[in-house]
């Protein structure tokens, strides 16, 4: 059994196509927020899976890099939204 | 990538998978939170497999945070007022984009491009932005200023109403 660069990008889409799914389906506005990271989850196995097997003896940080700044990013999206949501619900 | 770490890799995958699937799917706010930190701890073993450690540890404090938000008692519903046409609308357009992705990962030989900016890097990927492609960058980078001023002013407006 082995995994390859084909299996990285599947299961980033599998994740990016979950995360729309999510997005699209619920009908609180706070829920469907929630399917945003995992889209940018799925990105993020794309970009570490690319610079695991995409790079042959190059630089793989580049991509791990990006796949850190995608988590950081997903978490503060959900944290304004929630806070917009907060914000709404105090008036 | 030997055995074990592609058994690490699939089941890693499923767990982030299921996880996706129960924050999609799962009626309550503490389910779905749990369920983000299930695809949290998934994604986290994912990056591990894929030799991107300190990724993994920032993914899981990260996708933490999220759960712990969702789950979280200080915020209210705020329910959308909406066909249930354009849910499943919505829906189908998911599954196309999964289909397209998908397609596009087993047939990915299909496009080929070039790269101008030397050895693949950040420091290339910006004088590819900031140099070669300028004009393209300045291009999108006005579009989203229109777009934000646009949606600052409708919700200004909005509020207005109110």
């Amino acid at each position: 059994m082995t995994a390859g660069i084909v299996g990285a990008m599947v299961v980033g889409a599998a994740l990016a196509g979950v995360g729309a799914f999510a997005a699209a389906w619920r009908r609180d506005l706070t829920a469907a927020l929630a399917g945003i990271p995992l889209m940018f989850a799925g990105a993020g196995v794309a970009f570490a899976g690319i610079a695991r097997f995409g790079t042959a003896g190059g630089p793989q940080l580049f991509g791990q890099g990006f796949a850190v700044l995608l988590a950081v990013a997903a978490l503060a999206l959900v944290a304004l939204g929630i806070g917009i949501a907060g914000r709404e619900a105090t008036r | 990538m030997d055995s074990l770490h592609a058994i690490g890799f699939y089941v890693s995958s499923g767990i982030s998978l299921a996880g996706g699937l129960g924050v999609a799917l799962l009626p309550l706010r503490v389910h779905r939170g749990i369920a983000m930190g299930v695809a949290g701890l998934g994604l986290a073993g994912i990056y591990l497999t894929l030799s991107a450690g300190f990724a993994a540890a920032v993914a899981l404090l990260c996708y933490a945070g999220c759960a712990a938000l969702i789950a979280g008692p200080q915020y209210r519903s705020l329910q959308v007022v909406g066909a249930p046409l354009w849910r499943q609308v919505g829906a189908l357009g998911a599954a196309a984009l999964l289909a397209l992705l998908a397609y596009s990962a087993f047939r990915g030989d299909f496009v080929h491009a070039s790269f101008f900016g030397g050895t693949w890097g950040a420091a290339s990927v910006g004088r590819l932005l900031l140099a070669h492609d300028a004009i393209a960058t300045e291009a999108v980078a006005a579009l989203i200023l229109v777009a934000l001023a646009g949606a600052a002013t409708a919700w200004r407006l909005r509020e207005r109403v109110r």
